[in-house]
């Protein structure tokens, strides 16, 4: 399936913020994630004509970054930092905790398509170890207790948005700092909300 | 000329260009340093981390990768210290954790980089125990290359290639860390017209060729450096033979030509060598075929000559032979015309429909393909370079790339229109290859040109096309700028022919001069012009019309099998002798395969003919004819004899002249609906008899742009049927929105359209299913 008027005409006006139309590629990666829920082949098809470069270019960037996703995830991505701060504050036991709960092992997403489960390197939240990111809205101060009940939670409720404060306010603990923006957007699917090029949700109100 | 600087090396001084890389200094003043990644033609990228050296840096001696660190004045450098052996002893161990050890089953080992860069530099021994990397191998990526991405050292040559040089990144690495490997796109395989490079610059056994593949090992090889005969830029090769089967051809960095780089075409179209379907004894087409021997041919053929003096006698040339071959045979025409006091009705044609006039009138114009690198400016007007001179194309990327600015004309070569500054498309040149507008107020070109550095490469877009605009661009050129001109001759040897036939004329002439009322003779010299011509269907009326016809030839063909006497030649390869590329220069073609059956080379039987009009007359031998030759050449001081060729200095060839006089008129034709053009891969006798490519050119597709008769109904792949008269073909459409409304592109080297008459329009027709789909 080819893109959505509107999606191209969307991918337009990102293209025309750069001087080179290549350098919309990353943006664009993301609008596909969040059209599909991973990168598809129509998707990098649509993006080489766009941008103006082959599809094994496209592809080739969009293998290479982890963020982008090559397969299907599930309605909540969780991602469990296991970096060395986070490791240091016992992220073993989040992780081995949401690993439970869900019954998924690293990078597997459950026959319900609710939740996909990975370990990643550090996610820049070292002040709040162990962290998570739920469809990288970032969560810090976490305990194996609270992992689990924000899994629950996430289960039950099913929030077509996640956004990172009231998640924090909910299952957080320790926090680091206030972020810089006071971005209360969130996002859905395995997509970072990025407000200027579309991919963040408004607030549920 | 920059003032050279001075480094040490291994406590030794050496004088290099200053800009230069650490890698390319050593190698220049001899001191080899081992590299996979690092490639002379290419862009630095240090992904191998093989070439580690040592320099002294204010913060002590430091290791570097000699290939992306330039040197500068008073630079120490070590290649040899116990830092850099055990840097070059770790790369290596970490290269071949992964790398598999099936070097008794690969194609490389022999003249892998790899496998001798481990015994030269490696720790000889590995202390990794784990399992390697595994992939499934091979894979094709083409219908040509395989890939075995286990045996892959990421040293991204081929990538680059394809990106830097060949410009079409079809190839890229995939995923990241230990998953990396390189991949084409799934249903996007690497079809390039360069692919064949990137096999020849792997430093490992993960690109190989299907036609190579497990056929020789390389130490059995017998090898002789040649000059590739498909297009007339003349790269340099060595061919590779075994058991008197040639197996291989490499491309050779010869600087004034294609710089090591080859063509596919080039460097896969060989097998025909080899083919059974080959004509290795004299044919008589009677009733009935049957096999003579080369005396009987000769006295028939001769009997037919001399029988009739007042006899029409042409002579179809192909662009297959050597230039001591068209010597040879235009010694036998001058001698037939004195012997049957007949000048006039005899004469030679070349087979190539872009044949026109040129620019030979003045030798100082003449360009050569190295100007490409030094103009300011490049203005095309030809053919689709990239299908007709593919190692020029890279030339002029490379060119681009490195800033001269390339204005394109005409309605051919959209292929390239990224490359370009200015593409003077419809609104400049009208179908017929018209100006719309006067040359001196086209918008911006002035400007490139005036007092600049230009080199121009012209040429005939379409077989129809009137020359008067090109010649009126070159002239113009020539007033406004410094000029230097390339003639965009395409086929083969055709300057050989140029240089070394008195009077050259087109296929247009033959099919205007014949005269039924006469008796006539054809010969046709590995000339196949009753396929592949806009002419195709006149030539072949004409030749039936004949009252004999001589073809010398290796196969069968659309052209030989109208024939009553066919005499089999030889290749390159199985010939000694010299061809002259497009800037003239004269180059070697060197013998290394037997000549099969009782072929006979084109010269042979010039020779023998010769000897039926006067005894006294013989050529013994091709250097014979070479020094023969070369008495004509113009400049004394270095003629392009074998013994001057083959001395060290001038591998890379000899640049010479010699006048030229091509008899052709003017081809005028309005209303041009059909552009002809000739594509890299067609159904030539030579490529459908090379299993390995046969089946790149039997796609057949006509190119039109969107507007064109059917408005934004037509997709691409559609399926079209193009009728005149009582001709109907179909076809694919591909779209390609560089053209103007209403043309039609048709590659006339496919089969299939050769019926189509260039002079009279055509009727398109959607193919009823697409019809429904499209109005449902």
């Amino acid at each position: 399936m080819s893109w959505e008027k509107e999606l191209i005409e969307k991918a337009n006006e990102i293209i025309d913020l750069y001087p080179e139309k290549r350098s919309a590629l990353a943006p664009l990666l993301y609008l596909a994630q969040e059209r599909d829920g991973y990168i598809s082949d129509e998707s990098i098809v649509e993006i080489s004509n766009l941008v103006g470069i082959t599809e094994v270019q496209v592809k080739s960037v969009a293998s290479f970054y982890s963020m982008y996703k090559e397969e299907q995830t599930g309605k909540y991505l969780l991602s469990v930092c296991k970096s060395i701060s986070c490791e240091i504050n016992d992220s073993r036991s989040v992780i081995d905790s949401v690993k439970e709960f869900t019954g998924l092992e690293n990078y597997e997403t459950d026959v319900d398509k609710v939740f996909t489960f990975e370990e990643v390197e550090c996610i820049g939240a070292c002040g709040g170890a162990p962290a998570v990111q739920i469809n990288y809205e970032t969560v810090e101060g976490l305990t194996p207790q609270k992992s689990i009940e924000l899994c629950e939670w996430l289960k039950e409720e099913k929030p077509e948005v996640v956004v990172a404060e009231e998640l924090q306010n909910m299952f957080g603990g320790v926090k680091s700092f206030d972020w810089a923006i006071n971005d209360n957007t969130g996002s859905s699917y395995s997509v970072p909300g990025f407000q200027n090029i579309g991919t963040a949700k408004e607030k549920r109100i | 000329m920059t003032d050279k600087i001075t480094i040490n090396v291994n406590g030794s001084e050496i004088s290099t260009e200053p800009d230069q890389l650490i890698i390319e200094a050593c190698e220049d003043s001899g001191i080899h340093i081992p590299r996979f990644c690092w490639h002379k033609r290419m862009d630095p990228v240090g992904m191998c981390r093989m070439c580690l050296v040592e320099i002294d840096t204010p913060r002590g001696k430091a290791l570097v990768p000699s290939c992306t660190t330039k040197v500068s004045e008073d630079l120490i450098v070590d290649t040899e210290s116990e830092v850099v052996k055990k840097a070059q002893e770790g790369v290596l161990e970490f290269l071949l954790i992964n790398h598999p050890l099936d070097c008794p089953v690969c194609d490389k080992a022999g003249e892998c980089p790899l496998q001798d860069q481990t015994m030269a530099y490696g720790p000889g021994e590995s202390r990794f125990v784990e399992d390697k990397r595994h992939f499934e191998k091979p894979i094709p990526i083409s219908e040509i290359i395989l890939l075995d991405r286990e045996r892959c050292i990421l040293c991204a040559r081929c990538t680059r290639f394809s990106d830097e040089i060949s410009g079409d990144p079809l190839i890229e690495f995939i995923q990241r860390g230990n998953k990396t490997q390189v991949n084409t796109f799934p249903d996007e395989p690497f079809r390039s017209y360069f692919s064949g490079n990137t096999v020849q610059i792997c430093p490992v056994g993960a690109l190989t060729s299907t036609s190579y593949r497990f056929k020789a090992r390389p130490w059995d090889l017998k090898k002789v450096s040649s000059t590739c005969n498909c297009c007339s830029v003349g790269c340099s090769v060595e061919l590779n033979v075994s058991q008197n089967k040639m197996l291989r051809i490499l491309g050779e960095d010869n600087d004034f030509t294609n710089q090591g780089w080859l063509s596919d075409k080039g460097r896969y179209n060989f097998e025909y060598l080899h083919s059974d379907k080959r004509i290795t004894l004299p044919l008589l087409i009677d009733s009935s075929t049957q096999e003579v021997s080369i005396n009987e041919s000769m006295d028939l053929i001769s009997n037919e000559i001399f029988s009739h003096k007042k006899s029409s006698v042409s002579f179809i040339v192909g662009p297959n032979s050597t230039n001591e071959e068209y010597f040879a045979l235009n010694n036998f025409v001058n001698d037939l015309k004195e012997k049957n006091d007949n000048s006039e009705n005899i004469n030679i044609y070349f087979s190539d429909d872009y044949l026109y006039k040129g620019f030979f009138e003045n030798q100082e114009k003449l360009g050569e393909i190295k100007d490409l690198d030094l103009a300011d400016t490049i203005i095309l007007w030809s053919q689709d370079i990239k299908d007709n001179l593919p190692t020029l194309y890279l030339r002029i990327k490379q060119a681009v790339k490195n800033g001269k600015k390339l204005l394109i004309f005409g309605h051919t070569n959209t292929a390239i229109k990224e490359l370009t500054e200015h593409y003077f498309g419809e609104e400049i040149i009208n179908k017929n290859f018209e100006f719309n507008v006067e040359i001196s107020e086209i918008p911006d070109l002035e400007e490139f040109i005036l007092d600049k550095n230009v080199v121009a490469i012209l040429g005939k877009s379409s077989p129809i096309q009137d020359v008067e605009p090109i010649t009126e661009l070159f002239q113009y050129l020539n007033e406004k700028s410094n000029l230097k001109v390339l003639n965009a001759f395409s086929k083969g040897n055709t300057f050989g022919a140029l240089q070394n036939i008195d009077c050259v004329k087109g296929l247009n002439e033959f099919v205007n001069e014949f005269d039924e009322s006469k008796r006539n003779l054809v010969f046709t010299i590995g000339a196949n012009p009753v396929n592949n011509s806009v002419l195709s269907k006149k030539i072949k009326d004409r030749l039936i019309m004949s009252d004999f016809v001589v073809a010398l030839d290796m196969f069968l063909n659309e052209t030989t099998e109208l024939a009553n006497i066919i005499l089999p030649t030889t290749s390159y390869g199985e010939k000694e002798g010299t061809v002259t590329n497009l800037e003239m220069r004269i180059l070697k073609q060197n013998k290394i395969l037997p000549v099969p059956g009782s072929a006979l080379s084109d010269w042979e039987y010039w020779s023998m003919l010769l000897n039926k009009i006067d005894n006294e007359k013989l050529f013994e031998s091709e250097i014979e004819l070479n020094s023969l030759m070369c008495d004509e050449y113009i400049d004394k001081e270095i003629l392009p004899s074998f013994e001057n060729l083959n001395k060290p200095q001038n591998l890379d060839g000899i640049l010479n002249f010699k006048p030229i006089n091509i008899e052709i008129e003017n081809i005028n034709l309005i209303n041009l609906e059909m552009l002809f053009v000739h594509r890299l891969y067609g159904d030539s006798s030579s490529q459908i008899n090379s299993p390995s490519i046969s089946m790149l050119g039997s796609e057949r597709f006509i190119e039109m742009n969107y507007a064109t008769y059917f408005g934004s109904y037509m997709l691409n792949n559609d399926v079209v049927t193009l009728t005149q008269d009582d001709v109907s073909i179909q076809v694919n459409v591909y779209i390609n929105d560089s053209l103007p409304d209403n043309l039609i592109i048709i590659p006339i080297n496919r089969r299939g359209f050769q019926n189509l008459d260039p002079q009279k329009k055509v009727e398109l027709e959607v193919a009823n299913s697409r019809e429904q789909l499209s109005v449902s």
